[in-house]
C-alpha cells in the first residue's frame, strides 16, 4: 500500500461523512420551510384574531375602536406594521414600524416582500364583509437564518471531519503495522540465517576436532601398525617358508594389518596430515584422462558426460585428486541403483566473496578452478546432507561403505587449500563441487 | 384576543351629528347602523319561517329615514338571509318581524309594542329620545350617534348578541341583572 492510496475504510469514512453532512443541509431546508410555514400560519391566526375582534368597529367605522384594536398588538416585534380597512378598501386604523403600509386594500392575500411578509385576511360577520386586516410580519434575512442553522452545520462537519481524521489515523496505522510485520519478517528471516551459519560453524568446528583428535591416534596407530608389520616379517624371516601352519596365520595377520593400515590412511587424508607431493596440475585434463577409468568404474547403466571448461593451473597431489574424482563418481554411482546421468564439469571462477555455503569458514576470496560431478540419483535429505562428510557416517548398507570417502575428500581438498560444497535435495539428484585455488605461479 | 375595554366609546366616528342638528344625517347614520347590527346578532331557528327567510326590519309608526333603510338594508345579508325592510303603521302579530324599529312619537305605542314582543325572539331598536328602552337603545351625546344595548332582554327574548358588537356599544346591561 503506497500512502497516497485511499483505503477502503477511508473511502467509507468519507462517504459516510458525505451523508452526514447532506442530511444535516437537508434537516435544515426542512427545518427552515417547516419554520416558514408556521410563521405564516402564526401570523395569519394573529390576522384572524384581530380581523374577527375589529369586525364591529370597521362595519360601524369606528377609526378609534379599530385603532385600539390595532394598537394592541404593537407589544408584537415580530410585526413590522399592522392595517385595517373599511369596505371601500379605504385605510382606517393602523401603525407601521420603519415601513409604509399600503393606503387602499380590498382582496385577501399572501405577499412576502423584502425582509417581511404582508398577511391579509377578510373582516366581516356572518357573510357580511366588513373590511380587510393587514398584518406585516418581519421575515428573517437570511444570515440570521443561517447563523440559527449554523451551530447544527457546525456539529455535523465537526462529525464529518471527525469521522474523516479517524478514519485517515486507521489507514496510516494499518499502513505502520504493515512496515513493522515486514520489518518483523525480515528480522525473523536474519535470525534463521544466522542460526544456520552456527550450526555450520560449529559443524566446521566439530569436523576440525574429529580430524586433531582422529589424526593424531591414527598417525601414533600407524607407527604401531608398523612395528607390528616389521615384527611379523621378522618371524617370518625366522620360521622360514616351511613353517606352513604358522605362516598362514603371519599372512592373516598381515593382511589384518594392511586393512588396518589402509584405514589409518584414510583417516590421517581426513584429519589433512598425510603426506602430499602436490603438482601443478590442470582439473580439465585431470578429469580427462580419467574418464575411461571412471566409465568402468560406474558402470553402463549410467550415462557419462564430460564439460570441461577449466584451463587454469591448480597445485594439488595428483593421485590424492584421482582418488577423489573416482570416489565422488562411485559415491554418485551408488546413489543411481537404475542408472541414470553423472556430469563431470570443470570451470573457472573469480569469487569476491565467499558462495554462501562457505560463510561460515574461513574463504580467501580470488580465482578458483573448480571441479563438480553431478548425478541424476535419489540425493540427500537436509539433515543427511550436513553430515555427509562426518566421518564414519554412511547411509550404505553395513560392510559395504567405511563412511569414510567423503570425509578423507573434504580433509584432503582443505589440506590442498580448497574447499568442498554439497548440493543435494531427496528426489533432486547431488551436486558435489571441490574448489581449487588457482596456482599463480608462472608456468616453466 | 379580545378587548376589554369598558364602555367603548365612538369618539372617532365620522358619522358626527353637526351643531346644526341636521336631522337627515342623523337619521342617515341610524339608517346605516341598524342593518350593520344583524350579523352580530343570532335568532333562534324558531324566529324564522324557513332557513332562508329574509331578516325582516319593522319599522313602527312613521319613517323617519326617508326611505334610506331599503338601501342600506339592500347592501348587507345575514349568513345566507337578505335583509328587508317592512313599514308597519301600527303593531301587527301577523307579521313576522326579527328587528322592531320604534322611532320618536308616541311613548304609548312604543311601550305596547316593547311589552307585545317581550320574551319574544324580536331585536327591539328604539330611537333616542324616547323613554322606553329595547334591547338596543340609540342615544345622541356630543354630537354623536351611539347605542347601548340590553343584553339581559335580549338573552331573555332567546337572542344572542356577539361580543364584538357590545364592544362597540356606549353602555352595555350585562345578562343576568334585573
Amino acid at each position: 500500500m503506497t500512502g497516497r492510496s485511499w483505503s477502503p475504510s477511508t473511502i467509507a469514512a468519507l462517504i459516510a461523512a458525505a451523508i452526514l453532512l447532506t442530511a444535516g443541509v437537508l434537516m435544515a431546508i426542512y427545518q427552515e420551510r417547516l419554520y416558514s410555514g408556521q410563521q405564516v400560519k402564526s401570523v395569519r391566526e394573529q390576522a384572524e384574531i384581530l380581523a374577527a375582534s375589529a369586525t364591529a368597529a370597521i362595519l360601524f367605522g369606528d377609526h378609534s375602536a379599530a385603532q385600539e384594536y390595532v394598537d394592541a398588538l404593537r407589544t408584537n416585534p415580530e410585526l413590522l406594521g399592522v392595517a385595517v380597512y373599511g369596505a371601500n378598501g379605504r385605510l382606517m386604523a393602523g401603525f407601521a414600524r420603519g415601513t409604509q403600509l399600503p393606503e387602499r386594500l380590498a382582496t385577501p392575500q399572501v405577499d412576502p416582500g423584502p425582509g417581511y411578509i404582508d398577511i391579509a385576511v377578510p373582516a366581516g360577520s356572518k357573510g357580511t364583509r366588513a373590511g380587510m386586516v393587514l398584518l406585516r410580519a418581519v421575515t428573517e434575512p437570511a444570515e440570521r437564518r443561517f447563523i440559527r442553522y449554523a451551530g447544527l452545520i457546525l456539529l455535523v462537519t465537526m462529525g464529518a471531519l471527525v469521522i474523516a481524521v479517524l478514519s485517515l489515523a486507521q489507514a496510516q496505522l494499518s499502513r505502520r503495522h504493515q512496515q513493522l510485520a515486514s520489518v518483523n519478517a525480515r528480522l525473523h528471516d536474519e535470525m534463521e540465517e544466522r542460526r544456520k551459519t552456527e550450526d555450520a560453524l560449529r559443524q566446521s568446528h566439530k569436523m576440525e576436532a574429529i580430524g586433531q583428535l582422529s589424526g593424531g591416534i591414527a598417525h601414533d596407530f600407524n607407527n604401531l601398525i608398523m612395528i607390528v608389520k616389521g615384527n611379523l616379517r621378522l618371524l617370518r624371516r625366522k620360521l622360514g617358508e616351511d613353517h606352513v601352519p604358522a605362516a598362514t596365520y603371519i599372512t592373516s595377520a598381515d593382511e589384518a594389518l594392511d586393512r588396518a593400515a589402509y584405514l589409518t590412511q584414510r583417516i590421517l587424508a581426513f584429519s589433512r596430515r598425510q603426506p602430499l607431493t602436490p603438482q601443478r596440475i590442470n582439473l580439465s585434463a585431470l578429469a580427462e584422462g580419467l574418464s575411461e577409468l571412471l566409465r568402468h568404474s560406474v558402470g553402463e547403466k549410467v550415462e557419462i558426460s564430460l564439460r570441461l571448461n577449466s584451463a587454469w593451473p591448480i597445485l594439488c597431489d595428483i593421485n590424492q585428486m584421482e582418488n577423489v574424482i573416482l570416489n565422488l563418481a562411485i559415491n554418485a554411482r551408488d546413489a543411481m541403483p537404475r542408472g541414470g546421468r553423472l556430469v563431470i564439469e570443470t570451470s573457472d571462477v573469480s569469487l569476491t566473496r565467499p558462495p554462501p555455503e562457505l560463510e561460515s569458514q574461513n574463504f580467501l576470496p580470488g580465482d578458483y578452478a573448480s571441479l563438480t560431478v553431478i548425478d541424476t540419483g535419489v540425493g540427500m535429505s537436509e539433515d543427511v546432507r550436513r553430515r555427509a562428510v562426518d566421518p564414519f557416517f554412511t547411509t550404505k548398507p553395513q560392510g559395504k561403505g567405511t563412511g569414510l570417502g567423503l570425509s578423507m575428500t573434504f580433509g584432503f581438498v582443505r589440506q590442498s587449500g580448497g574447499y568442498l560444497m554439497l548440493e543435494s535435495a531427496p528426489g533432486k539428484g547431488t551436486a558435489v563441487t571441490i574448489l581449487m585455488p588457482r596456482n599463480q605461479e608462472e608456468a616453466e | 384576543m379580545r378587548l376589554r375595554l369598558p364602555m367603548l366609546a365612538l369618539s372617532g366616528l365620522i358619522f358626527a351629528v353637526n351643531a346644526r342638528a341636521d336631522v337627515s344625517l342623523e337619521y342617515a347614520v341610524k339608517a346605516a347602523y341598524i342593518p350593520k347590527f344583524i350579523p352580530f346578532i343570532t335568532w333562534p331557528d324558531a324566529a324564522f319561517a324557513a332557513p332562508n327567510a329574509p331578516v325582516t326590519i319593522c319599522v313602527l309608526g312613521a319613517d323617519p329615514f326617508g326611505g334610506k333603510l331599503e338601501q342600506t338594508a339592500g347592501e348587507l345579508k345575514s349568513g345566507d338571509r337578505a335583509i328587508v325592510v317592512r313599514y308597519l303603521p301600527a303593531p301587527d302579530a301577523s307579521v313576522s318581524c326579527q328587528v322592531i324599529f320604534m322611532g320618536k312619537g308616541d311613548e304609548t305605542i312604543a311601550e305596547g309594542a316593547l311589552d307585545a314582543v317581550k320574551g319574544k325572539p324580536v331585536v327591539t331598536v328604539t330611537d333616542s329620545g324616547l323613554k322606553a328602552h329595547g334591547m338596543i337603545s340609540f342615544v345622541v351625546a356630543a354630537n354623536h350617534v351611539r347605542f347601548d344595548i340590553d343584553e339581559a332582554a335580549a338573552a331573555q327574548g332567546g337572542v344572542a348578541i356577539s361580543s364584538k358588537l357590545l364592544g362597540l356599544a356606549r353602555a352595555v346591561k350585562p345578562r343576568g341583572q334585573p
